[in-house]
């Protein structure tokens, strides 16, 4: 393809017509897509997929040679990744009545930890979440290698190599090990 | 965000991103599989989500229509003059002056002629009927000059 061409977008009316003419099995991936994005953020899934259905058709620049599924999933990567940015730089006032550990903190003012600790999600629940995903494979050594080297950002032909697996018998556990986050968390991991 | 917490919330946010990485390499057979295996119904969940599809194109439409009249109202305001305060009494002035040609004592009628007998609304009507006609000289209405 001339490069000027992989550089073009595709119009308003193109995206539009891509999207309705989606299957079934590309809609249900959105779907999916939009749930690990929304996990553990302070948006729901359904929010998340009409926003960048609305950014796509919006003028947000579709080349040509990405499909829309995968315009979509990065639409809602970065959608996903403004709206944690959002909570993380939110000001939260906090009553110091409201609990004697918040009146603690007010007591040993100027306490970083009145602006940053009092968030809408307590450091808790994020590391006891990562704890929860990992223990759903507590009887498969494997599975809580995989799920923990996707933590760790492992690329996948050094995670396979980690695991000791060919390349068929990896992709195989990787799909199990999704499935079973899936099933303990059908709607996507809420903190 | 403390260190650890910054550190779970990454290390959940690469899980999530290497989760999608694995769904869209997913076959559509395996996808479809394992969703009826869920419970679910592949063609309802395509309309459901074929319907939200065209309400956001609604919700987009209507913003760029909003956009638009926005648009249009400021253009309008941008090119329509605001109004000028108007001196009434250099306005019966410059009527007076209009009235004394002897070609307006011909031409006007009697109650035309008596300025003094016309209401300030009365004067600005005739001073701009007089405009367009092109007796007054466009843009002055107040300066008291023809």
């Amino acid at each position: 393809m001339h490069s000027g061409q992989e550089k073009a977008g595709r119009s308003r009316d193109d995206i539009a017509k891509a999207i309705r003419e989606l299957t079934p099995a590309e809609l249900i991936r959105l779907k999916k897509v939009a749930g690990y994005y929304a996990a553990g953020r302070p948006i729901w899934s359904t929010d998340l997929l009409q926003e960048a259905f609305t950014r796509a058709i919006d003028g947000r620049v579709c080349p040509v040679h990405v499909t829309v599924v995968k315009f979509l999933a990065e639409a809602m990567r970065s959608i996903a990744h403004g709206e944690g940015e959002k909570v993380e730089n939110r000001l939260v006032l906090v009553s110091a009545g409201a609990s004697s550990e918040v009146a603690r903190q007010a007591d040993a003012y100027p306490d970083h930890g009145l602006n940053a600790e009092q968030r809408m999600v307590s450091d808790e629940s994020v590391v006891e979440m990562r704890k929860a995903i990992l223990g759903l494979f507590a009887d498969d050594d494997i599975g809580q290698i995989i799920a923990e080297g996707m933590m760790d950002g492992l690329e996948g032909e050094e995670l396979r190599e980690l695991c000791g697996l060919d390349a068929t018998g990896y992709n195989s556990k990787r799909r199990l090990v999704r499935r079973r986050i899936d099933n303990a968390y059908p709607e996507g991991w809420k903190l | 965000m403390t260190g650890k917490k910054h550190k779970a919330q990454n290390a959940l946010n690469r899980l999530a991103a290497a989760l999608v990485d694995d769904i869209l390499c997913t076959s559509d057979a395996d996808i479809l599989a394992e969703f009826r295996a869920a419970g679910g119904d592949p063609d309802r969940h395509a309309a459901e989500m074929r319907t939200l599809f065209e309400r956001s194109v609604v919700a987009a439409n209507k913003s760029k229509m909003l956009a638009a009249k926005a648009g249009a109202a400021r253009a309008r305001s941008a090119t329509t003059p605001s109004p000028v305060p108007i001196d009434i009494a250099k306005a019966r002035q410059l009527l007076r002056v209009i009235l004394d040609r002897p070609a307006a004592q011909a031409s006007l009628t009697m109650a035309a002629r008596e300025e003094s007998e016309l209401s300030d609304a009365d004067i600005l009507g005739l001073l701009e009927d007089l405009r367009v006609l092109g007796v007054l000289p466009s843009g002055d209405g107040n300066s008291g000059t023809t």
